[in-house]
């Protein structure tokens, strides 16, 4: 009981540590000192008090949007384990009902910001929408291979894996690990694929989509972005940590994973530049030619030798 | 089964009746009204079968030639008279608020008054006779009269075009059914479906033939890649409510015919389980990759209908795989996904072919670049028809996720097949599914902001005033409510779809708890969900209120920026299309701007699919070639004509002799 508990609190404000996270790391690289990890959470608080300016072109799917996307991905969040145990609702081929309830949010979040009739959100909405086209199928073939290995069709087979698979697994989880981490920073819009830090408003994808977003609807959109990041993050963990262990142990080595994602993520945004815009596809269609790495040594795994 | 046939007939009645009066609108009315009446006779005894699992039979006298005539209502059948029945009597009724201006203009509206009907009538007779002639007869009705009706705006060349195009298709289609049905007949010495089934079954090259024949007679009906082209052509040009019921319902007796001869083939192969599969899913990718590239409102949806006839074809083509290996929750779980598809494909897309006719009532354009911002003049409209485009994405939590869900979850079962290429197969299948997915997104979100958000893009979409009439909405009402029942209570659903699956499988002897057990998982948690979402708006309106300042959109600093400056539809799949470049043909139409004080500029882009451009084109132009070399024959004399004839007469004597 009290471990569900606690999962619920991580799912909820470990997403703006890890956003903290990434900031220090930042200022890290560049030698400044930074605000405190909890600089997030003081933010999202400032944010609720505001007052709304909404632009005079948008509709009532404007001001819904923002509240069905966060709505999904809390649902979705259901679907995944998360610090210890199974998922909240466990079901075979929950991975379906995941990512569909991901992609409402997506859609409504598309809608809001085409309501706006702005240019800038235009161009945003159009390279997300493009962008998902194909981080989804890699993202599904990767964890159904992983599923058809262990002959069990819900999240907890990503657990099994380490252990059931031998060296073949390790091989899996690596590769399994690389895909999922390029589909957090495209999904949670970051450094290659994005950059959230920009100020010109041509080059962003994510943070232009919410440009006429103010207050609540704004804190709404970052908590739920932020929460999206930790959910894939988790997927992650569930690979790397295996399921022997206790339950404090487990939860600890979680939040590890977490915080090394999170600092693997500042990293990259301080080593490198976002990818020019064009280029952007070739960068996440490596997910694609991974996913067929995984696929093919799962098929040696279960029909080679 | 009485009633059934009083239903048919009054179905076929309604529209001469309706010429017995003289006022247009009178006309309209006896028709909806007749036909809502014979469909509440055809549903009754469809759901009787449903309910109580007993099939109905029937066998009818005609002349010597036909003989014997069954028709049966079995699950299967009772299944698609639901479909057939309740949807197209929506489209019935919407068809007066469409109607209006026509009337109103002074267009004759009796023949087409006469089709509707009839229509609705054939698909009924089609999805329950038994023998392979009366089923061609019905069939070719069909055929017949949606023609009629497509081509209702006949004074227009376009849709004349259209129309023939749609004849010739047709007919392609009905002669693989001729001949899969003639060779089956020829077989077993009989015209019933039952005599069929037993040679079917006993003689597997025999059965394969059939199937491959009916398959592709069937699925040009249903609008298989690549069989499709009439559709994006057909649908557009006629009016709303009939690409409504055409694409609804009447491409989905294709899907009917298929699995009716899957029934009678009862064990397919597992190369052609391979086929049908591989066929699907390159029907659905196809499909929504021109649905994304259209800026026609209309055949942005046929494209659409495209996409969604392949996952259907998909749940088939998993459920064939299922049978072919032996697995029978694959089976399952393939087939009931796919027919439930069926059902659910038919109450979204008819809702999207309504909304686009409203549009197209108050705009007169189906252009969606010069539309937008109509959501603040038709609200209604614009909500229905965003319930239909989260439902068609096959989002939670509407009817479409539920078909969808499983077709996956058989997929998932199907990865238990331990075969190489079983696998491989599902793998690919599962990701290409999801593929679909995310494009329809793309695709719909397009469709729906580009028509209904931002600002209205020409003087037409700032033109309209106010909501589409009453009796155009109240159709459009119940098809979202029945999109959001079937999203809420899948498990009923899911008993339901069963009987018909245990038409194609036999008997189901397996346990079903799993898929059942989370059917109601899914139940639970879009009930969770719709009730959180409004829990948090209501809490959002309360925290807001007064709070809220209304502003111009961000524009960098520029505050008037004005409704050209929107992004476009075409800039809007931009990135997609620059993406996959090699798959498309686009066709450009640009006049730069010249001199120092350019007259005229313009800049069009029109995408070609890419089969009518490499295909059909050349098909065309080298039958021309072949065809004009016997123009001479057409002289246009009578006497030559005579001569023709009998020197046909006198060949099919000689013939006739010479084999006797």
């Amino acid at each position: 009981m009290i471990v569900k508990f606690l999962n619920i609190i991580i799912l909820l404000f470990m997403p703006f540590i890890m956003m903290g996270l990434i900031k220090k790391t930042k200022t890290f690289w560049a030698g400044k000192k930074g605000p405190s990890v909890f600089q997030p959470l003081y933010d999202f608080i400032r944010l609720l008090k505001k007052e709304f300016v909404i632009s005079k072109t948008t509709s009532v799917v404007f001001r819904i949007a923002p509240v069905i996307n966060f709505s999904a991905i809390l649902f979705a969040a259901m679907f995944v384990p998360l610090a210890y145990g199974s998922a909240l609702i466990n079901v075979s081929a929950g991975l379906i009902i995941f990512a569909y309830t991901l992609s409402l949010g997506k859609f409504m979040s598309l809608l809001s910001a085409m309501d706006t009739g702005s240019s800038f959100e235009g161009m945003g909405t159009s390279r997300e929408a493009c962008f998902t086209t194909i981080v989804e199928p890699a993202f599904f073939i990767t964890i159904a291979s992983i599923m058809a290995l262990s002959g069990n069709y819900t999240f907890d087979s990503l657990s099994m894996l380490l252990s059931n698979a031998g060296t073949y697994g390790v091989l899996i989880t690596l590769f399994a690990s690389v895909i999922l981490f390029i589909m957090i920073l495209v999904e949670a819009s970051r450094v290659p694929v994005d950059d959230p830090a920009t100020h010109l408003e041509l080059t962003m994808i994510h943070e232009v989509m919410i440009l006429d977003n103010s207050g609540l609807d704004l804190a709404l959109f970052s908590w739920a972005n932020s929460i999206k990041m930790l959910l894939i993050s988790s997927l992650i963990a569930n690979m790397l940590i295996p399921t022997s262990l206790s339950e404090w142990v487990s939860i600890l080595l979680y939040l590890l994973v977490m915080v090394l994602v999170s600092l693997l993520i500042g990293t990259i945004e301080s080593g490198m530049a976002r990818i020019r815009m064009s280029h952007v596809f070739e960068f996440i269609f490596i997910m694609s030619s991974l996913a067929l790495v995984v696929l093919s040594l799962i098929v040696a795994r279960m029909f080679g030798g | 089964m009485n009633s059934y046939f009083i239903g048919i007939i009054t179905f076929l009645l309604s529209g001469f009746v309706a010429l017995l009066f003289s006022n247009k609108n009178v006309k309209i009315m006896v028709v909806s009204l007749i036909s809502m009446i014979a469909s509440v006779l055809t549903l009754i005894p469809a759901i009787n079968v449903l309910v109580s699992g007993q099939n109905l039979l029937q066998t009818l006298k005609f002349n010597p030639l036909l003989g014997d005539v069954n028709f049966v209502i079995d699950p299967l059948s009772a299944f698609f008279i639901i479909v057939i029945s309740v949807m197209s009597i929506m489209g019935v009724i919407y068809s007066k608020g469409y109607l209006k201006p026509y009337i109103q203009k002074g267009k004759n509206i009796n023949a087409h008054l006469v089709f509707l009907p009839m229509l609705i009538a054939s698909m009924l007779a089609v999805v329950t006779c038994q023998n392979a002639l009366m089923f061609l007869i019905c069939w070719e009705i069909m055929s017949l009269s949606s023609f009629f009706l497509v081509i209702f705006e006949h004074e227009k060349k376009e849709v004349i075009k259209a129309g023939i195009k749609y004849l010739v298709f047709m007919h392609l289609s009905v002669l693989f059914i001729i001949i899969a049905f003639a060779i089956a007949s020829i077989s077993s010495g009989s015209l019933d479906f039952s005599t069929f089934a037993y040679v079917l079954q006993h003689n597997k090259h025999l059965a394969n033939l059939v199937f491959i024949l009916a398959f592709i007679g069937f699925g040009t009906k249903a609008g298989f890649v690549p069989m499709h082209n009439w559709l994006p052509e057909a649908h557009p040009a006629a009016p709303s409510y009939v690409s409504a019921i055409m694409s609804g319902v009447m491409i989905k007796t294709g899907i009917y015919g298929i699995l009716r001869v899957l029934s009678l083939v009862h064990k397919p192969s597992i190369f052609i389980s391979y086929f049908v599969l591989t066929i699907a899913l390159i029907t659905a990718i196809y499909g929504v990759l021109y649905a994304i590239t259209q800026q026609d409102l209309k055949k942005l949806l046929a494209y659409s209908s495209i996409e969604n006839i392949g996952i259907i074809g998909i749940g088939i083509g998993v459920g064939m795989l299922g049978l072919a290996y032996n697995h029978p929750i694959v089976s399952v779980l393939g087939f009931a996904g796919g027919i439930l598809h069926i059902l659910n494909h038919s109450i979204f897309k008819e809702l999207l072919f309504l909304s686009a006719g409203s549009v197209y009532v108050k705009t007169h354009t189906r252009n969606i670049e010069s539309l937008g911002g109509l959501i603040k003049s038709m609200p209604k409209t614009a909500i229905l028809c965003l319930i239909a485009s989260v439902a068609i994405c096959g989002l939670p939590p509407f009817n479409g996720f539920i078909s969808e869900f499983l077709v996956y979850f058989g997929m998932f079962n199907g990865l238990s097949i331990h075969n190489f290429f079983a696998m491989v197969t599902f793998l690919f299948a599962i990701s290409g599914l999801a593929l679909v997915g995310t494009m329809a997104i793309l695709c719909f979100s397009k469709m729906f902001s580009i028509t209904f958000l931002g600002l209205p893009r020409s003087e037409v979409a700032e033109n309209v005033k106010d909501d589409s009439s009453k009796s155009m909405l109240i159709p459009m009402g119940i098809l979202a409510i029945l999109i959001l029942a079937i999203g809420l209570f899948p498990q009923f659903v899911f008993e339901f779809v069963l009987k018909p699956v245990s038409i194609i499988l036999g008997n189901i002897n397996i346990s079903l708890a799993e898929p059942v057990s989370i059917m109601q998982t899914i139940s639970h948690y879009a009930f969770g969900f719709v009730g959180f979402v409004a829990l948090m708006i209501g809490l959002k309106l309360f925290l807001t209120k007064g709070k809220i300042d209304l502003h111009e959109t961000w524009g960098c600093g520029y505050d008037r920026g004005n409704n050209h400056v929107q992004y476009t539809a075409s800039s809007y799949v931009s990135p997609f299309l620059s993406m996959l470049k090699p798959l498309f043909k686009k066709v450009f139409d640009i006049e730069k701007p010249r001199k120092l004080f350019p007259k005229s500029a313009h800049f069009s882009l029109h995408i070609d699919d890419i089969e009518e451009a490499y295909v059909i084109e050349p098909i065309l132009k080298s039958d021309e070639w072949f065809l004009s070399k016997f123009e001479g024959l057409q002289s246009g004399n009578i006497q030559s004509y005579i001569k023709y004839g009998l020197l046909f007469l006198v060949l099919v004597i000689i013939g006739s002799l010479l084999i006797g």
